[in-house]
């Protein structure tokens, strides 16, 4: 597969060959300015309160990370059946004392439906994009994007947004029915970048030792395959030839990452072979990921950082039963990892029931009492059943808010009028600890 | 000799092609068109040559095949993305019309072969073209491979999540084993009470990803309609899309009562809340 040395080159010869004039490969992001200079777009830009952490993309060139007042862009997939991946991050966030918004105003990209079903357009998927990009804007709360994907097609949509005319008048027509208009991130961040920007200060909260962990590491295909110029490169991490997260964390923590053979390959995935052609997915992910990371890594887990993938690797294996392969490495996503040796509860938290291979062997490997956290959990969940309110890591959202994308006045306040009703609560979706 | 001399070629019309219909063709594997196939053929074709994406997307091709030893599609199916690009290259309405039968399914959309391929050919997003194109003419085999996706379409549509948690029937993910849905049987816990223990209240839900507000769904469906997605949508499935109409009517005539209900409130904001009707 390719190094990020080859990456370049390609992209470099692509560029030039799509051109035809020696056309070098072009950031994004000045065009973005110019665009905002002649008022076809305003630029949603990190500003301090957002402690940016400055980072490197594959040319070189700094990637402003951004770590606080964040906006959480959530994934479906995550949030339907692997839950335990936002709730991970939201809880380290509280932890390290990161303020943010998760709010119901927020749609996925909805890009499974364009490379699923194809029943979408490009013209749709930046209007789709646009809208989310607005409201975090409105609220003054930086976008994270919580899935691989999203954060791979929000960078072409963004590009796309930028290069062709065309489709941004039409999205910044559509926007402006709903009120809205065309506003871009400076920057398009994944939250695995957060997690790597902020690797000092998980690591300074850890409390179980991952030194006896052996990890090996899914690379997402959308998070460096789709506009790769946007993904960030450490020269610490595989010496700047593979995409810095989510491997950075795992050695900042002191996990042993072992190598295999397919690391490059894609997990299995496949949009709507996950559902309709299962037998494709789970033999790729059984034959090409997991089992080389368990016949030549030796791997304890299976560290990825993408929706799709954690489903894919974690989910296909227990049929390899059927085969007498029946490896159950279990499948993290970087942020279980890290909250886990930050010392968060494996299932209020974490929830590692939502995964299919079982973690017991390496919460015991990692030095967590596993069973306790078990038996814990089983007497929450009676309590839950006998009816008492559950416990959240942020303030609940009031009721109006099932109807309306409340202004919570940060950017667009009614002058003199008082956008926001005075409280003293904090405003619904920010952090807070759990009792 | 003799048997190259048999292969199908490219270079009869359609018309030419079904009138001679020479047996190699069909021992091949050469499908028999209807005439009212090769007319949605010849359509669909056109219009593929004409989208302004043919152009960026389709660069120029040496037949290297690094597209297609990195691909995981082609390890499992009868599929190539070399061929796809060469079809998108050089083929002819006949050869796409195949293609879109069952090979445009087989990607994964991973850009494997994009990142691989020297000449910079978006292989992906030309196949991506193709399946818009199957999609928005109801080719019927299209029909047939989306046909397991309703659910899935539902929730995108309506609330912009393509999964929710009660999608994951342990009676048809049986291969993913007794914890794909969260629980232990032994735990004696509903699907409702699981997610109560998620800590995030708008993932409270067995219907959804999350919960999404009435306002952001009005959104996403205005964007549908503006875009042609709905028109794209019917043209594959009318009943299903005649649904979705009536479900987002429901909820604009919810968002229209809750208007009044916090009328007093809404009126202190500005902005979206404000100006936006359903």
């Amino acid at each position: 597969m390719l190094s990020a040395s080859e990456i370049r080159k390609v992209m470099e010869e692509r560029t030039q060959h799509q051109k035809g004039t020696g056309k070098k490969v072009v950031d994004v992001r000045e065009e973005m300015e110019r665009l905002e200079e002649k008022g076809e777009l305003l630029i949603h830009r990190i500003r301090p309160e957002n402690r940016p952490v400055p980072m490197q993309t594959l040319f070189g060139w700094t990637k402003r990370i951004p770590t606080d007042r964040l906006w959480h862009h959530k994934s479906c997939g995550q949030c339907g059946n692997i839950p335990g991946y936002p709730s991970a991050l939201l809880w380290i966030m509280n932890e390290t004392g990161r303020t943010y918004l998760n709010e119901p105003h927020q749609t996925s990209c909805t890009a499974w439906n364009y490379h699923g079903t194809a029943t979408s357009n490009p013209v749709a998927l930046a209007a789709v994009a646009a809208r989310n990009f607005h409201r975090a804007y409105e609220t003054d709360h930086f976008p994270l994007i919580h899935c691989g994907t999203s954060f791979g097609d929000y960078k072409e949509m963004r590009k796309l947004l930028v290069e062709n005319a065309d489709v941004r008048h039409k999205v910044r027509a559509i926007l402006r029915k709903m009120g809205r208009d065309l506003v871009l991130p400076e920057e398009i961040v994944h939250y695995s970048e957060w997690v790597q920007a902020m690797a000092p200060e998980i690591v300074a909260r850890k409390k179980f030792d991952l030194g006896p962990v052996v990890a090996t590491v899914h690379e997402p295909c959308h998070y460096y395959k789709m506009i790769p110029e946007d993904a960030i490169y450490d020269d610490r991490v595989y010496g700047g030839q593979r995409p810095a997260v989510p491997t950075g964390i795992l050695l900042a923590l002191g996990a042993r990452v072992a190598d295999y053979s397919t690391w490059y390959d894609c997990c299995g995935f496949g949009f709507r072979h996950i559902l309709s052609e299962r037998e494709f997915s789970r033999s790729f992910a059984n034959l090409r990921k997991i089992r080389p990371m368990v016949e030549e890594a030796h791997a304890d887990v299976a560290i990825t950082s993408d929706t799709g993938c954690v489903t894919t690797l974690d989910k296909s294996q227990w049929i390899g039963k059927a085969h007498g392969q029946a490896y159950m490495l279990p499948v993290l996503a970087d942020v279980q990892l890290a909250a886990l040796a930050m010392g968060a509860h494996p299932y209020k938290i974490v929830q590692v029931h939502w995964h299919a291979a079982p973690v017991d062997r390496l919460l015991e490997k990692m030095g967590i009492d596993g069973a306790a956290a078990k038996a814990e959990f089983l007497e929450y969940l009676q309590a839950l059943k006998s009816g008492r309110a559950p416990e959240l890591l942020h303030t609940p959202h009031e009721e109006i808010e099932q109807y309306f994308a409340i202004n919570k006045g940060q950017v667009l306040p009614e002058e003199g009028t008082g956008a926001s009703p005075p409280t003293t609560e904090p405003p619904a979706g920010v952090g807070r600890a759990l009792p | 000799m003799s048997v190259v001399a048999h292969l199908p070629h490219r270079t009869l019309s359609l018309a030419d092609e079904e009138a001679s219909s020479p047996p190699a063709m069909e021992l091949t594997g050469r499908r028999r068109m209807s005439a009212a196939e090769r007319s949605l053929a010849e359509t669909i074709y056109q219009e593929f040559r004409a989208d302004p994406r043919h152009e960026e997307f389709v660069l120029g091709c040496l037949n290297c095949g690094e597209c297609t030893t990195g691909c995981p599609a082609a390890r499992f199916y009868d599929f190539s993305p070399r061929e796809m690009l060469q079809i998108a290259a050089n083929g002819d309405a006949t050869t796409l019309w195949d293609a879109l039968q069952e090979k445009i399914w087989s990607c994964c959309q991973c850009y494997t072969c994009n990142m691989r391929c020297r000449f910079g050919n978006d292989i992906a997003g030309i196949i991506s073209v193709m399946r818009e194109l199957s999609v928005r003419h109801g080719v019927e085999s299209t029909r047939r491979t989306l046909a397991p996706f309703g659910r899935s379409l539902t929730l995108l549509m309506t609330v912009g999540t393509q999964v929710s948690s009660d999608m994951i029937q342990p009676d048809f993910f049986r291969d993913w084993g007794p914890f794909a849905t969260g629980s232990d049987k032994a735990w004696d816990v509903s699907p409702e009470i699981m997610r109560k223990a998620i800590p995030i209240d708008v993932l409270q839900t067995t219907r959804s990803a999350w919960e999404v507000s009435v306002q952001t769904s009005l959104e996403l469906f205005r964007i549908y309609e503006e875009t042609g997605v709905l028109d794209m949508l019917r043209g594959l499935d009318p009943d299903l899309t005649e649904m979705l109409v009536d479900i987002i009517e429901e909820r604009r005539e919810e968002f229209r009562e809750a208007r009044e209900t916090h009328r007093a409130r809404l009126e202190t904001m500005r902005g979206p809340v404000a100006t936006f009707q359903g």
